[in-house]
Parts: structure tokens; C-alpha cells; sequence
């Protein structure tokens, strides 16, 4: 069955690319963008190696502060993430160097430093309030999850869970792409509800 | 908000917007507080659905690396460069096939272009003369063949000519025999 498009695929584009030419072209705010999705996952990667909280929020800084005067040199050989990520080791590495403390010997591919955050080589700075409040907030969104109409919790699983795209997920479920982008979307709200209660964040809107 | 914008940014957490809807994220980012700190939520529930995020307390590192970044200078010649690029980056196979086009046109121009001009261009009045004559004696007696007095070698060389004549025929080269007779005319 062959459903309409509703964003045909040469009309979507890569979002980060996209934000990259934007900021290579004189727009600050679009690289805001790309400072809040991958703030957390550089964060993480930091923590590998600084492992002072707020000595990691510095070197985090100061890595996207760098990414930013590098950006015009970008051309997009590799994903903006991976780049983001090298810059963020050899500030990390740098920074210990100047403290007089050793880096790591070995590096971490991108994917496994952001993904195994028990991995021995990734210490963090955790208290156990902080530990707490990411594992109730971890359960609290695979208990929304749990909580979906079938058709939502499946389109949200197969977006998150095994990284399709919109359009492949319109295809394992036989619907509109439209359809998908809804159905992740009502998820993400019903995520956000438990999400804002674990945080504190009551207010509804 | 409405609900279209919120669905405007759980797509941008998943990287699924056209040019257009980016637009509207940035002009919604920028002036709506409530939009930034929805989007962060929504990413953050993202992050710790794939496994991203930290054992510690989210943060948002935005607001003071945007002051930080205040006094950089804005990126502007970038502009130039990336549509520069983008004009002349066609791929690989389009570039493959048009040098290909390229030579074969230009080997059979200059094949057309020899053997019309090639009487014309004879360099000095003796060397035409040596031409005609050589001519005249090749292809006194037929056509597309060759005249050497002992049988046996010609009807060898005249075989050689024809084998020689198909084959190039069959791979597309120029015809060796046509050059060879083209004083016959």
C-alpha cells in the first residue's frame, strides 16, 4: 500500500546540518539549538574524564565555545555529533593536562561513552539524590511507555529504541508519515507529564 | 503553546523537520521560554530513553554559553562558501561519465578532423608529391586493399587489413582501411 507523503523525503532534511549552515551564516540562536540537544550527551562524555561536576560544566562550555569558532571549518565530512564529540575529548584531555592530572590512555568511541554510562572507564559525579531522581525518572517514562494505546507506544519504541526514521516507521506500520509524527508526539506528551512530576515540575500547562 | 507547536518540537528531537518548520522552531525558540524548556524535557526523556544521560541532575549549559559566545563575531563568508559548494558538489558518477563523454567526443572530433583535413595539411610540395605516389600505388588496384607484387603477401596483408577493419569497426576505433584509402578519393 502506498500512503501519501506528507514531508516527502527530499523535502525533509538533516536538521543538524541544516542549523550548522544556519549559524555558518551568521545565526547565533541556531547554534542554541545545537547546545540543547547535545548538551547532556557531551556532558556524559565529559564526566568520563573531569570528573568534578562543576569543573565538567566548564570544560562543556568551553568545548561548545570552541565548536562554535570551528564551525566554519565544518564541511560535514563526518555527523556534527561526532565532530562535537572529538572536540569535547580534546578539551576534556587538554583541561586535565593543564591540571597536571592524566587523561585517560585509551579512547572512547562516541556511541559507547554515550550509551554505557557503567562502563568502568566513565566515572561520573553522582550523589545519591542525583542517582535517585534518574532512576525514578527512568521509570517513570517506561512507565508511561507501558501506559500508551499499542499504536503509540509501538511508534515512540521504534523511533527511540531501534532509531528509525519517520519514514521507516510509516512503513513498519503501514500508516501516513503524518500518522507517526502524531503518534510519537502524543507519546512524548504523555512522557513529559510523568517526566515534569519526577522534576518537580507540577505546573501543567 | 499549541499543540502544533509542541508537535513541532518532538519532531525537531528527532530531526525531522523541513526548512520551513525549522524557521518556525527558531522563531518560536526565540521568544517563547516555555517552548525552550518543553523542548528541553522533551530531549531529556529522549536521552534517557537511548541511554544518554548522566547520573546527576540535568542541566542547561544554554544560556551561559550564549553569553559566553556574545562578543564571538558571527560567521558570515561561511554563507558564500557552503552554496558555493553545493553548486559544484554533483556526484561522483556525474563527473565519471561526463569526462567520458568528454574524451570520446574529443577523440572523434579530432579523427574527423584529421582525415578531412589531413591533404590539406601536407607540410611541404615534396612530401605531397611522395603522397600521391604511395597512393597511386596502394590502392591502384582495388580499393581497401593492399598492392605489393608477391600474392602471398599481399592477399596476407589484405587479410590482416580486413580482420583489422572489422574489429576496430566492432569496438568503435576509427577504421584503419578508411585512413589507409582516403587518397583513393
Amino acid at each position: 500500500m502506498h500512503w501519501r507523503v506528507d514531508n516527502s523525503p527530499e523535502d525533509r532534511m538533516n536538521a543538524d546540518q541544516e542549523l550548522v549552515r544556519r549559524v555558518q551564516a551568521g545565526d547565533k540562536k541556531a547554534f542554541d539549538l545545537l547546545i540543547m540537544k547535545y548538551q547532556q550527551r557531551i556532558i556524559h562524555v565529559i564526566t568520563g574524564f573531569v570528573h568534578d561536576p562543576v569543573e565538567a560544566m566548564d570544560v562543556a562550555q568551553e568545548a561548545f565555545i570552541k565548536a562554535y569558532r570551528a564551525l566554519p571549518g565544518f564541511r560535514g565530512d563526518s555527523a556534527f555529533y561526532t565532530w562535537l564529540y572529538r572536540i569535547a575529548i580534546n578539551t576534556s584531555k587538554n583541561y586535565l593536562t593543564a591540571a597536571s592530572r592524566r587523561p585517560p590512555v585509551t579512547d572512547v568511541d562516541a556511541m559507547d561513552a554515550t550509551i554505557y554510562y557503567d562502563a568502568p572507564e566513565l566515572k561520573e559525579f553522582e550523589t545519591p539524590e542525583n542517582s535517585l531522581m534518574s532512576d525514578e525518572l527512568q521509570q517513570a517514562i517506561h512507565d508511561a511507555i507501558q501506559d500508551l494505546p499499542e499504536d503509540t507506544a509501538t511508534a515512540i519504541k521504534l523511533r527511540e529504541f531501534d532509531g528509525l526514521s519517520y519514514e521507516e516507521i510509516a512503513q513498519a506500520m503501514d500508516c501516513p508519515i503524518g500518522t507517526v509524527r502524531s503518534r510519537i508526539f502524543r507519546a512524548r506528551e504523555a512522557i513529559d507529564k510523568q517526566v515534569k512530576a519526577v522534576m518537580g515540575g507540577e505546573e501543567q500547562q | 503553546m499549541t499543540a502544533k507547536q509542541h508537535e513541532l518540537l518532538s519532531a525537531f528531537v528527532d530531526g525531522e523537520l523541513n526548512s520551513q518548520e525549522l524557521d518556525e522552531l527558531l522563531s518560536l525558540m526565540s521568544t517563547d521560554d516555555n517552548a525552550k524548556a518543553d523542548y528541553q524535557r522533551y530531549q531529556l526523556s529522549s536521552d534517557v530513553l537511548k541511554g544518554y544521560t548522566n547520573r546527576s541532575q540535568p542541566v542547561d549549559l544554554t544560556a551561559r554559553i550564549s553569553t559566553a559566545l556574545a562578543d564571538e563575531p558571527v560567521h558570515q563568508l561561511a554563507e558564500q562558501q557552503t552554496r558555493k559548494a553545493s553548486v559544484i558538489s554533483l556526484p561522483d558518477w556525474f563527473w565519471k561519465q561526463t569526462a567520458g563523454l568528454a574524451a570520446a567526443a574529443s577523440i572523434g572530433a579530432l579523427a574527423v578532423v584529421g582525415v578531412f583535413n589531413q591533404p590539406q595539411t601536407t607540410a611541404t610540395p615534396e612530401l605531397a608529391q611522395v603522397e600521391q605516389v604511395q597512393t597511386q600505388t596502394a590502392v591502384a588496384a582495388s580499393p581497401n586493399r593492399w598492392t605489393v607484387g608477391e600474392q602471398e603477401v599481399e592477399d596476407r596483408l589484405n587479410n590482416y587489413l580486413v580482420d583489422h577493419n572489422e574489429y576496430a569497426g566492432a569496438s568503435g576505433l576509427f577504421s584503419y582501411a578508411r585512413v589507409v584509402s582516403y587518397g583513393e578519393e
